[in-house]
């Protein structure tokens, strides 16, 4: 039998030792006893007069020979030679993408794999070298070309599950370049192959992969919004929920806002087929909204595997007091209208006066009624029939009694809005942009209302004055405005999107603080502080989790600045932020991290042989029992793999070592015995 | 700073100095007073004593008639019986003699061991049997076993002597060197006066203790042996690696004391008193064994009472 360090074996010397310590006569402790009458008999096989006793026949001895045998073959490392199944320089891929994290394989898919790997380097040949690579959203090396496979497996242990979506191909090409170091090298691939599509990569080293999973039933959470009627004063809920399996499902949709359940709603799924869900009459005072996509009463049949898809989180977007300006002759009837607008200031300013001194840019909607200045300020802007041509549209003349075309029925600007009995006495013949949708059709294609962003600008371009039209008495007026004006001013309208985890978030400083504290949802706190002193915003990537996060703007010990006071020109300026920048300037910013990918959510396992064809085919000089697998001219030099037998050894030194103790202490366990059998006797006694 | 002090018990005002104040108080002796040294067979005394004699004499109970002769006392002359068949008789009474109570107390090295010590417990033994024989008009005499002698105390009679056999019994000490048990017993049984008997208390830690029963039993004298043997002598506590040392002789003997060991010891141990209450019984002598941490109050008025030598 080989030995991996057979200078180990030199620990054999220790048995002479441990017999001399056996031949040594004890130095025995004097006790003065009031006679040795009684003591003579019994201790007459151990009388010995020289510094050496005879050696006894003794089964602690014994014991502790094979103890010492047993130990110094355990440190010699014996093993078993048998052929290598991989190559000698190995790069391990292990997915750690969301859809690892299911659970059709106990306890989950990354687990398994991290198991069948574990398995799989067995086979590596003696002396190979190992790099792994955890591929998330992004690839990242674990491990780089180490022959220590304790190291190996306290990198593979490492990896986590992660809330990402996978980026197979990138980590392909990061282990085709580890791999290209070595001309007997081989990627190993543990993923469930879950993938919308193969990867693109292709690498010139041999790709083998061990798959995990076997089950595709997963419902997911595709989508949520949270969003506010454009009247701004209901909220809505929209959920949409995907059943990725091939049997119908039947699930629970739960609504809690600020972790207080507010509905809950059964759906029935079909195979293949999503659904949307709308919940309105969201309480105002809601800041966060969580779904949870629960089983149903009657889905005990159905399971879901992954759950990392089963709950979404949206924040709600705060309201906000938006100031609207507007620049006309005046019109009472948009006048009265636009001051009924909820949470909104209306300004009025005449077309002589109106100019940079107007300051427009602080200003979230601009309407010019008849009128469009030279330069269009950078904000949403609602144009009513514009006397020429300008940015926001072309004018081609103008339209007598034009009639009303057909309407789409899901436009959101014509909601509520009728206008079957609307006539206008006269309107602007205008072309329709590129950037813009048509809302209200006119004779011959030209546009009654169209609506579009307009070099990132929203802008709405109405082609008639209301007041040359019956509109303004009509109910449908103030309607169509507050849908209109909703549109345009954004944010509150809009959706809070959702981040995707792992993607970096830019957040908005506020004025006055010098950084962010980002508390995530397990609770731990990132402090940010921008590169730049005074920069406006700072990018946070630490978004794996799932869930809401939290910003919260560090001020400065100092005193306040008078400067930073609540007057427009402290107004918050356009940022990336998800969320609209919060009127109080120390309210924490609030973002959800939220899957939402189908694919990822697609956890039926993929083909296998795609992804090996991405990598070179292997000679056909392959090992008998690694299924045919192996790589590179050099296959047949490889150097054996190596099975070590400490494990049994070591079972059997423990053994040795457990009843080694018991006979040395078997005086104390036989007194516990007899004390406690004379315990029980009596109580057997009363009981009899 | 307030300093302790060890105060020892209070000795009772009509102690003499030279007794142990330990050993009894007041309420023990009264106690004592009514307990008697029962004996197997009658004995033959010297002086008129409270124990049924073998002898004819003065006392109130009937023993037996036989023909008058010239010169018997008139007085004792049945007259009922005259007046029945014509003859004369006289009536025989049991003669009460007092008798010798020896206490044979082994005061060897070995009797300094144990907790209480056996030394103490055989004075405290010896002076409640002794106290008893006072009490009952007998003679007690004390004498201790120590190297090859024996110390002999002069004999004490009377209820009232109770002090100055305290006194004997304080007196005893343990011997220094080792002590010869057989040749010290015999020399006791050499200096006993006519049939009694003898109280051993002893260890019988000694090669020859078989024999010292032998002797002693073949005096004459009615024999008791109470054996003394400590608690630790009952059951060792120690254990390991150790030599033993013998307290007389410093002999000393390497032995690995584990649970075998003991069980081996105590097997032995039981096997030896049974010997000696074997070869008590042959010669028609009594045999109690007693550990030390027995109280007294057990010792006299349960364990002896039980072992019919008290009554």
């Amino acid at each position: 039998m080989p030995f991996a360090t057979p200078l180990a074996l030199l620990g054999l010397l220790f048995v002479p030792l441990v017999v001399a310590m056996y031949l040594l006569k004890l130095r025995r402790e004097p006790t003065t006893v009031p006679s040795t009458l009684l003591w003579d008999r019994l201790v007459a096989d151990v009388e010995a007069n020289a510094p050496w006793q005879r050696l006894r026949r003794s089964l602690l001895l014994l014991l502790q020979l094979l103890l010492v045998l047993a130990l110094a073959i355990l440190a010699a490392r014996p093993f078993l030679e048998r052929p290598a199944g991989l190559a000698g320089d190995l790069v391990l891929v292990v997915d750690a993408s969301a859809s690892m994290g299911a659970t059709d394989v106990e306890p989950n898919r990354l687990e398994a794999a991290k198991v069948a790997a574990l398995e799989a380097l067995r086979e590596l040949p003696a002396g190979g070298r190992v790099s792994v690579v955890a591929t998330g959203r992004t690839a990242r090396v674990v491990a780089n070309a180490t022959t220590d496979l304790g190291r190996v497996r306290q990198a593979i242990a490492s990896i986590e599950v992660t809330a990402t979506t996978g980026d197979l191909g990138d980590a392909l090409r990061l282990a085709g370049a580890l791999a290209a170091r070595s001309v007997d090298a081989e990627i190993l691939v543990a993923t469930d192959a879950a993938l919308p599509s193969p990867p693109t990569a292709r690498v010139d080293t041999p790709v083998r992969v061990l798959q995990v999973g076997r089950d595709r039933k997963n419902q997911a959470i595709a989508a949520l919004a949270v969003r506010t009627a454009p009247s701004a004063v209901t909220r809505s809920v929209f959920v949409s929920v995907a059943n990725l399996d091939f049997e119908p499902a039947e699930r629970r949709i739960e609504l809690y806002g600020d972790d207080r359940l507010l509905e809950a709603r059964d759906v029935f799924l079909d195979p293949q087929a999503r659904a949307d869900v709308v919940i309105d009459d969201v309480p105002r005072n809601v800041a966060v909204v969580e779904v949870r996509l629960v089983a149903s009463d009657d889905s005990a049949g159905a399971p879901d595997r992954l759950a990392i898809d089963d709950r979404a989180w949206a924040v709600v977007p705060p309201d906000q007091l938006r100031r609207i300006l507007l620049v006309g002759e005046g019109d009472p009837y948009l006048e009265t209208a636009l001051s009924y607008l909820p949470n909104t200031e209306l300004y009025g300013v005449e077309p002589d006066a109106y100019g940079p001194g107007t300051k427009p840019e602080l200003f979230d909607l601009v309407i010019f009624e008849s009128f469009v200045p030279t330069t269009l300020p950078p904000t949403a802007i609602l144009a009513i029939a514009p006397p020429r041509t300008s940015p926001v549209g072309e004018v081609t003349g103008t339209l007598r009694n034009p009639g009303i075309g057909a309407l789409g029925p899901d436009e959101p600007i014509l909601r509520y809005v009728d206008l079957t009995t609307t006539h206008i006495a006269q309107a602007e013949r205008l072309v329709l942009p590129n950037w813009a949708r048509t809302v209200i059709p006119g004779p011959g294609g030209a546009p009654l209302l169209y609506i579009g962003d307009r070099a990132g600008q929203r802008t709405a371009v109405l082609a008639f004055e209301p007041r040359r039209s019956d509109l303004p008495l009509q109910v449908a007026f103030p309607i169509l405005l507050a849908n209109l004006a909703g549109e345009l001013l954004g944010g509150s309208a809009g959706p809070a999107d959702a981040v995707a985890p792992g993607s970096p978030v830019s957040l908005p400083i506020p004025a006055g603080a010098t950084g962010l504290v980002v508390t995530r949802p397990d609770g731990s706190t990132v402090e940010l502080a921008p590169g730049t002193p005074g920069a406006a915003a700072v990018t946070f990537t630490q978004t794996d989790l799932v869930g809401v996060y939290s910003a919260q703007p560090v001020r400065p010990p100092a005193t306040p600045d008078p400067s930073a006071s609540a007057t427009p020109s402290a107004a918050p300026s356009a940022s990336a932020a998800p969320t609209a920048p919060p009127v109080d300037p120390d309210a924490p910013i609030r973002f959800a991290v939220d899957l939402f990918d189908i694919d990822e959510s697609t956890i039926a396992p993929g083909s296998v042989a795609a992804i090996e064809a991405l990598g070179r085919a292997p000679t056909p000089s392959a090992s008998p029992g690694t299924g045919g697998s192996g790589s590179g001219a050099s296959a047949s030099d490889r150097q054996p793999a190596r099975d070590e037998l400490w494990g049994p050894i070591l079972l059997i030194a423990l053994v040795l070592l457990c009843v080694e103790w018991a006979v040395y202490q078997r005086d104390a366990l036989l007194r516990g015995w007899r004390t406690l059998s004379a315990r029980v006797r009596p109580r057997a006694g009363e009981g009899g | 700073m307030t300093v302790g002090r060890m105060t020892a018990p209070a000795r009772p005002a009509f102690l003499p100095s030279e007794v142990d104040p330990t050993v009894f108080d007041e309420a023990f002796l009264r106690q004592l007073e009514r307990l008697l040294l029962l004996l197997k067979a009658p004995v033959r005394g010297g002086l008129k004593g409270g124990r049924r004699s073998v002898k004819r004499g003065q006392s109130v109970e009937f023993a037996d008639y036989r023909d008058y002769s010239l010169g018997d006392d008139l007085r004792q002359l049945d007259w009922n019986v005259y007046a029945r068949l014509e003859r004369l008789f006289v009536k025989l009474f049991v003669e009460e003699e007092d008798v010798t109570v020896t206490f044979l107390i082994d005061a060897s090295a070995s009797m300094a061991a144990g907790s209480p010590d056996k030394l103490q417990f055989a004075k405290r033994a010896a002076a409640a049997l002794g106290y008893i024989g006072l009490a009952s008009e007998d003679r007690v005499v004390v004498a201790a076993l120590a190297g090859r002698t024996a110390r002999r105390q002069s004999a004490l009679r009377g209820s009232g002597r109770v002090f100055r056999l305290l006194s004997n019994l304080s007196a005893i000490a343990v011997a220094d060197g080792p002590t010869d048990l057989l040749a010290a017993a015999r020399h006791a049984a050499a200096q006993l006066t006519g049939r009694g008997v003898v109280v051993l208390i002893s260890d019988l830690l000694d090669p020859s203790a078989d024999h010292v029963i032998r002797d002693l039993a073949g005096t004459g004298s009615e024999l008791i042996v109470l054996h003394v043997l400590s608690p630790q002598e009952l059951d060792p506590v120690f254990e390991g690696d150790l030599r033993l040392v013998d307290a007389e002789t410093g002999d000393g003997v390497d032995v690995t004391v584990d649970l075998a060991t003991l069980d081996g010891y105590k097997a032995r141990l039981a096997a030896w008193k049974d010997g000696f209450a074997e070869l008590a019984r042959k010669r028609r002598a009594s045999y109690v064994d007693l550990p030390t941490d027995l109280p007294l109050a057990e010792l006299v008025f349960a364990e002896l009472r039980r072992r019919r030598v008290l009554g």
